[in-house]
């Protein structure tokens, strides 16, 4: 079943030059139990989208789409709060950097009680607390931290990075929900602890059939965790499909450089060469090029590409550009 | 090719005070050798706590070793007088846009580096400067802004001008390429790599990212709790890792 579909999702920002699009047209479905990776360089408006599913952006920013739906469900149709509330209870999300968006002033104990809802506890109202409190050693013992008496009791900055990320899973999964979307969960932390982090969510799916949304930079990862893969390139989306069938043969220019510039998606490549890079760099916000975004730095850039490439379909793989790199036309 | 930097037995111990009598130290670096050729690149893998960023210190003279020597082209120094030494050994900061001065211009910032640094005269500074903005792909206009108007590619391109224009037989890069994102990180690379086979530099190259390493490293070192415990060349290192900590960390960055 679908459970996320949104169809042309677009964020923009007045500012006194004019609007801003910093998101624009981007469709994303998932179904239920899939793991979908989100690529995109910084300011490509990943997190952008994340926030606007989960509806935390601040009032500045103007969220408009087609359509919104969820299990089924048009979201749009329905009145805010209501949304507000399906939402709340279907979707976590996990944010980068966890030692500063867990609350500074209060002991992890106390943030890991206030995030398991009520409905989840079973028992007569004067047993509540004790279930609570329960739950939360569970749910510490869940993400795999064993000594739940001394992480309890302390506060995120005396905590490492990673026993932090792992207490925000904690927080997203006291709800069970249908949807966790983690924005760049392992920015932060080192190797061993990011594979642990990873295998973590992947049980996560197995066992429970979470659908998980993995927003990263590092296409590397991501396409070792996810089935499905979005390619995000300065707001719009470039390519979209199976991760293995993107990573074999992109379509799209950008998708091909992002390949193309990892060592570890070229093994034939010999050490100490130069990697693959598009000229030129990101454009920002203020100075976006007309049409399609990549066009100043793609390298089989045409006349046609002044204009915005519609979202096209080879059987499950989307793409947007004009001239695909079908049939291994290599540029 | 010469050695250009040889580390032997290098070792640090910070002292913390545990009670009103008592200290408590602890050991940050422990006997570490190794040395370096010109145009060389070494790797340096560990945690937090491993002692990476202590080594970093004690190669540019931010601290003292307590134990061991640095010797540096074949004669022993204490890098610690590091205004004799900072033209030859420069370090790069984890994050570009907070490691520049945001009061000053691009241009006034490299002036200073050359001023406190060589006997330039003015003219001379200003070729220099001029010189080095284009090998780094800059152009002169940028010398007049301020660090706020460049992307995170170019400051980190800045931040390298800044290093590189003293003419440095070594840098040392503390993370400076885990934060880019990928196709910057790869034109970076392709820098570095360039700079490398053109002026014979070295690089120290402090990363967790692996598969980096591989590409771009000709040596690895695995510190661990100020330890060293894996040293050699790098394919050699990542195909039969000797210690638990080093196949923990290789199996985990490939599996």
């Amino acid at each position: 079943m679908q459970l996320l579909d949104i169809k042309n999702l677009t964020i923009e920002l007045t500012t006194p030059d004019g609007l801003i699009r910093a998101v624009d047209r981007v469709s994303l479905s998932m179904r239920e139990g899939e793991t979908r990776g989100l690529v995109g360089e910084s300011g490509s408006g990943k997190s952008l989208i994340a926030k606007a599913i989960v509806g935390v952006l601040n009032k500045r920013w103007r969220v408009t789409a087609d359509s919104f739906g969820w299990r089924g469900q048009e979201l749009s149709n329905l009145p805010y709060e209501q949304q507000r509330k399906i939402i709340g209870r279907d979707v976590a999300m996990i944010y980068q950097e966890p030692s500063k968006s867990l609350d500074p002033t209060a002991a992890i104990l106390d943030q890991l009680e206030e995030a398991i809802p009520d409905h989840r506890l079973e028992g007569p109202w004067w047993k509540r607390s004790y279930m609570r409190r329960r739950r939360a050693i569970a749910l510490l013992h869940k993400v795999g931290i064993r000594d739940h008496q001394s992480v309890m009791q302390s506060y995120p900055y005396q905590l490492s990075e990673g026993i932090c990320q792992k207490t925000m899973i904690a927080m997203a999964i006291a709800k069970d929900p249908k949807l966790l979307i983690a924005d760049e969960p392992t920015t932060a932390l080192e190797t061993t602890t990011q594979a642990q982090l990873f295998r973590l969510l992947a049980s996560f799916n197995q066992l429970k059939g979470m659908s998980i949304l993995l927003i990263s930079h590092e296409l590397e990862l991501i396409a070792r965790y996810t089935q499905s893969l979005s390619v995000l390139y300065c707001g719009q989306l470039v390519e979209a499909g199976e991760t293995a069938s993107i990573i074999k043969q992109p379509y799209h220019p950008y998708t091909h450089a992002l390949i193309k510039s990892v060592p570890g998606f070229q093994p034939n490549l010999p050490p100490k060469t130069p990697l693959y890079a598009l000229p030129g760099s990101i454009p920002v916000f203020q100075h976006l090029p007309i049409g399609c975004r990549l066009g100043p730095r793609c390298p089989n850039a045409r006349k046609e590409c002044v204009k915005t490439p519609a979202l096209e379909r080879l059987h499950n793989h989307y793409y947007s550009c004009h001239f695909p790199l079908i049939g291994n036309k290599a540029p | 090719m010469s050695i250009l930097l040889e580390v032997r037995n290098l070792s640090k111990t910070y002292s913390q005070q545990a009670g009103l009598f008592r200290q408590r130290s602890i050991c940050a670096l422990n006997d570490i050798s190794f040395s370096l050729l010109e145009g060389r690149t070494l790797a340096i893998v560990g945690e937090t706590g491993s002692g990476k960023s202590t080594l970093a210190k004690l190669l540019v003279g931010i601290e003292k070793p307590d134990q061991g020597e640095i010797i540096l082209a074949g004669t022993a120094v204490q890098i610690s007088h590091y205004r004799q030494y900072n033209h030859i050994i420069r370090y790069i900061f984890q994050d570009a846009t907070t490691s520049l001065n945001p009061h000053q211009k691009v241009g006034q910032l490299l002036d200073d580096t050359l001023r406190f640094n060589t006997q330039m005269n003015v003219e001379q500074r200003r070729q220099k400067i001029r010189l080095t903005l284009k090998q780094l792909g800059l152009l002169d206009d940028h010398a007049e802004f301020y660090p706020h108007m460049f992307s995170g590619g170019q400051l980190q391109r800045v931040a390298l001008a800044r290093a590189l224009i003293l003419d440095p037989k070594l840098l040392i890069l503390d993370e400076a390429l885990t934060a880019l994102d990928p196709s910057l990180r790869a034109q970076i690379v392709n820098l570095l790599l360039e700079l490398q086979q053109k002026s014979g530099l070295a690089y120290l190259l402090i990363t967790n990212h692996l598969r980096l390493i591989k590409h771009i490293a000709d040596d690895l070192l695995v510190l661990h709790y100020g330890k060293m415990l894996d040293y050699g060349a790098t394919a050699h290192v990542i195909a039969n890792p000797q210690h638990d900590y080093s196949q923990k960390l290789i199996s985990s960055a490939s599996a």
